[in-house]
Formats: structure tokens, C-alpha cells, sequence
């Protein structure tokens, strides 16, 4: 008989988080941010449902009134902070390689370099991802959800988590509901169904319909 | 997919807790998964046992229990000797 075999095995008790260094990280950023009073707001959505196009106007637009700035993250190329800068606002990208989501010490590894003191709004923009980014709190303040009028009604019902975890909904590219017979109404219902009471915004960020919402959700002081 | 991330998380993490309690190997860790963790348990199960490569917890298994919400936690090991 082997050793192993007659090795008596124990039982010990854990109680551990498996994101505990993820949290802890988020915490100490959370505070970092409070401390420098500066509001961070996360966007979360699917590839191609409009989260550049959306804060591209939002740097334009907020930075007549607030210093703001923005992290992007992407698997690869530096594409959405290039094309982020133009509106003149700090813009960091962040490429993850092959990792499908954001965590807390990419965001303090971005920052490291940062004064975060006078900045009035941080954007964050997780990687396109509806499933990963859920499990990651980046520190932030108010995480947006995003879903555009050319995905499906019931992309809510599918991803529940990341609409639990999200603060707002916004439904993006509404200029182009009539024209792909998005069901505007049958998405706020499914919204609700998976958490009731949450806050939907619907935007377009080409026609500027439903701006002032959003901007007036993401500047909102604490 | 980011199980194999999670894999690593519960690999290292019970690692410490091994060397915390003097053991000298895993055979199991037990885990509580809520339905809102946005982890799928099929892919954490195919991940975990190449997280644990090379480790004290190669070979052992990982026991999910179904729970609530966004639980995702390591409640027990099973270790040797």
C-alpha cells in the first residue's frame, strides 16, 4: 500500500472569497478615487454596440464643463483610445492580450501613473464582453450596462448577471429602432423581469437623442 | 470565459490555506456557486484541473455546491495528512 493511500485525509474550513484580491484591489481603488473626488463610471456591453461611439461624445460634451478622462480596454490595438483622444481628454488603452474583461489591477496598474486630483468624471470601457466583466468590481462608482436596438430584445433574459450587477441600462442606437423593428417596449419588459426597478436609458449617440439623460446619470455628484 | 482565471484564483488560494494548515497535499476543495456569479460550471470544472498542474492540488477534485446569488466561495478543504 502506498503512503498516500493510508494518509488520513482532513477536513479544514476555508471562508475565503475567490475574488477576495480582486475586491481588496477595488476597495483600495474605491477609496483612491473618493479621496482624489473624482466619480468613476464603468461601461459594459457586447462588441459593436456602440460604447465608443457613445463616450466619445461624452468626453466632447463633458469636458466643456469637467476635466475627464477615460481607459479603455481591448484584446488588442489601441484603435478606441486613438480615436478617444480627439476630443481631447486623457484616454488610456488597456489591451489584455487574450483576457476577456477588466480587472482591478489592470485599472490600478493603468492609473499607477495618474494624478487623479481635479479629475471630475473617469470613464472606464471594459472590453466587449456580457458574461466576464459581471464578477469584476473595477472600484467604480455607477456601472452602465449597454445593449443596442440591433441585438435581440431578450439579450436581458440571457445575461441576467450583468444586469444585476449593472447600476443603469442604456439602450443604445435608438435612432435605428424602427428600422430593424427593435421592440422597445418588449426590452424594458425584460429589463424589469430580471431586475426590477432599474433605471433604462435610451440613447442615440449619432442623433443625440436621450443625451442629456445619460450625461445627467454618469455626472451626477455623489 | 474567464473559469480559467477563476480556476487559478481557488488553485492559489487554497494553496495558501494548504501551507497555512501544515498539509502537504489537496484532494478536494469544496466551493459554493451562485446562478449570478457569471461563472459556468461546466467550463470552471474543465478549467480547474489544469489550474491545478503542478501544484499540491494536482489530481483533486473540485465540489461545487448550487447556492444563491453571486456566491462564489471556497468553504472547505480536503487535505492530507
Amino acid at each position: 500500500m502506498s503512503e498516500s493511500a493510508i494518509m488520513r485525509p482532513r477536513i479544514v474550513e476555508v471562508r475565503e472569497r475567490v475574488l477576495k484580491q480582486n475586491d481588496l484591489l477595488a476597495r483600495e481603488l474605491r477609496q483612491r478615487f473618493r479621496e482624489a473626488g473624482v466619480r468613476v463610471v464603468s461601461m459594459v456591453s457586447s462588441p459593436g454596440a456602440g460604447k465608443t461611439m457613445l463616450l466619445e461624445k461624452t468626453l466632447a460634451i463633458l469636458s466643456r464643463e469637467y476635466r475627464v478622462a477615460a481607459l479603455v480596454g481591448d484584446l488588442a490595438t489601441e484603435n478606441d483610445a486613438l480615436r478617444l483622444q480627439r476630443s481631447g481628454a486623457p484616454v488610456k488603452q488597456i489591451t489584455t492580450g487574450t483576457t476577456c474583461h477588466l480587472d482591478a489591477s489592470m485599472i490600478s496598474a493603468a492609473l499607477i501613473d495618474w494624478n487623479l486630483k481635479g479629475l471630475g468624471i473617469l470613464f472606464i470601457e471594459n472590453v466587449g464582453n456580457l458574461v466576464c466583466p459581471s464578477s469584476y468590481d473595477l472600484g467604480e462608482d455607477l456601472r452602465a450596462v449597454l445593449m443596442s436596438t440591433t441585438e435581440g430584445e431578450d439579450k436581458p433574459l440571457k445575461y441576467p448577471t450583468i444586469f444585476n450587477t449593472a447600476d443603469i441600462a442604456v439602450i443604445t442606437k435608438i435612432d435605428l429602432a424602427a428600422a430593424v423593428e427593435f421592440d422597445v417596449k418588449a426590452v424594458h419588459r425584460n429589463i424589469q423581469t430580471v431586475r426590477p426597478g432599474m433605471r433604462v436609458i435610451e440613447v442615440s449617440a449619432k442623433t443625440g437623442t436621450g443625451l442629456e439623460n445619460w450625461l445627467q446619470a454618469v455626472s451626477l455628484k455623489k | 470565459m474567464h473559469e480559467l482565471s477563476i480556476a487559478v484564483n481557488i488553485v492559489d488560494i487554497a494553496n495558501e490555506e494548504l501551507v497555512r494548515h501544515g498539509g502537504e497535499r489537496i484532494r478536494a476543495i469544496y466551493i459554493q456557486l451562485g446562478p449570478l456569479s457569471g461563472v459556468a460550471k461546466e467550463a470552471l470544472l474543465f478549467s480547474f484541473s489544469l489550474a491545478c498542474e503542478g501544484t499540491a492540488a494536482e489530481g483533486s477534485r473540485l465540489v461545487i455546491e448550487d447556492t444563491q446569488g453571486q456566491d462564489l466561495d471556497i468553504v472547505r478543504m480536503e487535505i492530507e495528512p
